[in-house]
């Protein structure tokens, strides 16, 4: 128990102090927002017309108060779960903004992640089960050779030949421009071809980690004395890699996959750019390069949250799975 | 802003766009006789995300289609800097500081009410009360807007108002008997069936794709060709609009390509072109609060120092023009300069004139070949380019290239745009670029740069002059041409300070910026272009009311 409530008490001291940095880091940060977004409207000259930086200005607000003060504002807002209103979609607010870009992050990101876990978990215990044979070199050179391909090359490689030449699936963007979201089958069916391609691209590399990791992971586990007593104790192999090996190998993908599906919330910047994914990892580029503060603080918050609540669940599964943990911190 | 896309996915993208080609994909449907059914236009604004907005105020957030919604009282041909009757057929200076604007009569409203003096009134009211829509700080100058009779309208400023008058004429106007009942105009953003004079109304929006469709009841009906509009967002001029667009997908878009010409125009030479009309003039500015740039000689001898055709060939691939040492834009500006002057003010680059003329002007070189200043140490500055602008980059590396070769110990700089802009705007840099001008209003093209009041001590924000040009006979010249009612008077205070530009080089103008702009004609013509520039690429009502059917 004290090794759960102390994992609780370091879950809440970091989630206060990355709140603090997240209100104190744009304020730390050289450049107004105003004159951003003006910036970004000038077109090529650059030229920025200080009239329309004041009027910006005046449209967003500036915050008023000495910092304590801001900070006090800041902490109860968010409390409130008000994070202000954002600077690149004035006047709608962050938490409209959030909304709209959460669902296609949560279900690509989140859906390809489970898939590329499980497949991936399976097919490193398959190599791991034949190790040495020619399954296992397929599998182990194969998604090496893949993890070394940089992802933006493949998705664009994806894109020209699914999007473009062969015209089978829509090259970007989360649905296409004539139809109208909503819960409709026919904007169903349009999201999902949609997806296809980030989809594809995210499952290509996906698997590669969780294939190295489970294989390298189970070889080691049936090399341990125990396989060895199991084997002489006449237990089949089949037995012995399923039973004891893949489920002792196991162990550590878990805790990875309880981290990884924390990071969900912060999307994946790259796939989201690359294809113009309507989800919040576009979103959040687009916040920084902005300087957009509310609607960047309000996602860095929320991935904080996701990977410290991620972490934390991972310790508490981990003492849960692994008593040689509790009995240490205890201890 | 250009996206600044790495190289290498550029380079990627230009390799996939050449390989094969499949035609883009054009429904057709039935076209009504001597109408263009639709054309697809490229990005519609407001962000990756965008969210409906048709607040014509809203400059930095409301969507593409509020240019084609909202009118103004004149429409500028921002190319040859004419005011075109629009909702006023006419204007008058009663005196200095009266304006007087005739209304257009028959306008109507999309509810089928008229658009009437009233309207503008409260129109230009409403950014009074509201500062933050009044995005060009007009109630600066102005003291009054009034209806004074049925259709005319009464501006009156509180100084000589010749220098406002491109902003005074370019406020939206919007319908009263809807405005006047919202209750904060600063977040509307005018989606629930919007009232609107223009062109175009919306037909549908989401945010991949914004439509809008012809206003049947337009007081120019008759000269609107094109049916439906159709804006698509995808990358924001990214390799995939640029793959879009070498494929044919936009009747006109407006991106940076690099090589447009094989990227483009060679993929269908007969339908595909191109228009870059420059844009603002990009400088070399030398902090004059610094030694030696505050000594005239050492700047004039600058001005043959850079080699513009390299910039203009490598940095800018071509598509720009080279600056002329006046401060204007030439030949746009061509009637505003002095009579005999030698080539427009364009300065040939002249290496061996800048060391002649350093050398003459007490600043000689050493035995080792690096230039002394006159305190007989070696000369060693800085030169900033934010180092996500690539073409500026580029640009900087050959002026550096340009001082090196004069002797000069040169460090270039690359920080972030923010903290350049800072730099920038307190003083604290050397040498680094800025960029000014470009708009029909030459009082302001000038004084922005050049103006006393506009500048700051140094370690303070200067609100547009960075340089810290402080000269009597300039802010004469300029406070000359901003009370100038007639174009004599105002002929003669340019003039003057083109001479100050020349003589006493307070910045060294580099190359113009370009406005991006390309179109195709195997569905609509009438695009402005070289040869008929009767405007400029974002005049959108101008040209959406010259567009008429190929064929």
């Amino acid at each position: 128990m004290r090794y759960f409530l102390r994992r609780a008490g370091f879950f809440a001291a970091t989630l206060w102090a990355a709140v603090t940095l997240n209100f104190l880091i744009p304020r730390l940060q050289p450049g107004d927002p105003a004159e951003a977004i003006v910036s970004r409207l000038s077109g090529e000259t650059r030229i920025v017309d200080p009239a329309q930086v004041e009027a910006i200005r005046k449209m967003l607000g500036v915050p008023g108060g000495n910092l304590l003060a801001q900070y006090g504002d800041y902490l109860s807002a968010v409390l409130a779960g008000d994070f202000g209103v954002s600077y690149t979609y004035f006047p709608y607010t962050v938490t409209h903004m959030i909304a709209e870009g959460l669902p296609w992050t949560v279900v690509l990101v989140g859906v390809t992640q489970v898939v590329s876990f499980v497949a991936g978990t399976l097919l490193g215990a398959w190599a791991a089960y034949r190790r040495n044979s020619r399954v296992d070199s397929l599998i182990t050179l194969g998604s090496t050779f893949v993890g070394t391909l940089p992802f933006f090359w493949l998705a664009l490689v994806l894109i020209y030949v699914f999007g473009f030449t062969l015209n089978w699936f829509p090259a970007q963007g989360g649905y296409g421009g004539g139809s109208s979201p909503g819960w409709t089958w026919a904007f169903f069916s349009d999201a999902v071809q949609h997806s296809v391609l980030p989809a594809l691209s995210l499952l290509i590399v996906g698997p590669v980690g969780w294939i190295i990791g489970m294989r390298n992971n189970m070889v080691q586990t049936l090399g341990e004395d125990y396989a060895r007593l199991a084997r002489a104790r006449g237990l089949t192999r089949r037995r012995i890699a399923l039973t004891y090996g893949a489920r002792i190998a196991v162990l550590p993908n878990v805790t990875g996959f309880a981290i990884a599906l924390g990071g969900i919330l912060g999307g994946t910047v790259l796939v989201e750019s690359v294809f113009n994914y309507p989800g919040l990892g576009r979103m959040m580029l687009e916040a920084v390069s902005n300087r957009d503060y509310p609607l960047m603080q309000a996602l860095f918050l929320f991935i904080t949250i996701g990977v410290l609540a991620a972490n934390f669940l991972a310790d508490v599964l981990y003492g849960v799975l692994d008593p040689r943990v509790r009995g240490e911190e205890a201890a | 802003m250009r996206r600044h896309t790495p190289v290498w996915m550029t380079v990627a993208v230009l390799a996939l766009a050449g390989c094969t080609g499949t035609e883009g994909s054009s429904g057709t449907t039935a076209t009504a006789p001597g109408m263009v059914d639709f054309l697809d236009y490229g990005d519609f604004g407001g962000g990756t995300a965008p969210q409906a907005n048709y607040n014509p105020y809203l400059d930095a957030t409301r969507l593409g289609a509020t240019d084609y919604m909202y009118e103004k009282l004149m429409v500028f041909d921002n190319y040859s800097c004419t005011p075109r009757p629009w909702l006023a057929t006419g204007f008058e200076w009663t005196d200095p500081r009266t304006l007087v604007l005739k209304l257009r009569s028959g306008v109507k409203w999309t509810d089928g009410q008229t658009l009437t003096a009233e309207d503008v009134a409260f129109s230009y009211q409403l950014i009074k009360k509201h500062e933050a829509l009044d995005t060009q700080g007009l109630w600066n100058f102005l003291s009054s807007v009034e209806a004074t009779g049925e259709s005319t309208i009464t501006m009156k400023f509180d100084e000589p108002g010749a220098s406002v008058f491109t902003m005074a004429i370019n406020v939206p106007v919007v319908p009263e008997h809807t405005w006047s009942k919202i209750p904060d105009p600063v977040t509307f953003v005018n989606t629930d069936k919007p009232v609107s004079s223009g062109p175009y109304t919306v037909k549908a929006f989401n945010p991949q794709q914004l439509t809008i469709e012809r206003n049947p009841a337009y007081w120019q009906a008759d000269k609107i060709k094109v049916q439906e509009i159709r804006f698509h967002k995808a990358d924001g001029g990214g390799p995939i609009d640029q793959l879009k667009l070498s494929r044919g997908e936009y009747d006109h878009n407006a991106m940076f390509v690099p090589d447009v010409k094989k990227a483009y125009v060679d993929r269908d030479p007969e339908h595909n072109h191109y228009w870059y009309p420059p844009g603002g003039t990009i400088s070399a500015y030398l902090n004059l609060t610094r030694a030696p740039f505050d000594d005239v000689a050492f700047r004039k001898a600058l001005t043959t120092a850079f080699d513009h055709q390299e910039i203009i060939e490598k940095a800018q691939l071509g598509y720009v023009d080279q600056a002329s040492q006046t401060g204007l834009i030439v030949p746009a500006h061509n009637k505003w300069l002095p009579a005999g002057l030698p080539g427009n003010g364009l300065v040939k680059y002249d290496a061996a004139a800048t060391d002649a003329a350093l050398t003459a002007a007490g600043y000689r070189k050493d035995g080792t070949g690096r230039r002394l200043g006159k305190d007989g140490k070696p000369i060693a500055f800085t030169f900033k380019v934010p180092g996500t602008y690539t073409d500026w980059v580029a640009a900087a590396e050959i002026v550096v290239d340009g001082l090196k070769a004069q002797g000069f110990d040169v460090a270039m700089e690359t920080p972030d745009p923010q903290t350049y802009e800072k730099d920038r705007a307190i003083g604290d840099y050397d040498a680094l670029f800025g960029a000014y001008g470009g708009s029909c209003n030459m009082y302001r093209n000038l004084a922005d740069p050049l103006s006393g009041d506009l500048s700051a001590p140094i370690g303070k924000k200067a609100r547009s002059n960075y340089i810290r040009w402080h000269d009597k006979e300039t802010d004469r010249l300029l406070e000359e041409l901003r009370v100038a009612t007639d174009e004599a008077t105002q002929k003669e205070a340019i003039a003057g300070v083109t001479k100050v530009m020349m003589e006493q080089v307070p910045m060294i103008p580099l190359w113009y910026g370009a406005k991006w702009y390309q179109y195709q004609t195997d569905k609509a013509i009438g695009w402005p272009e070289e040869k008929n520039p009767y405007a400029s690429p974002g005049d959108n009502l101008l040209i959406i009311t010259n567009l008429r059917p190929t064929g």
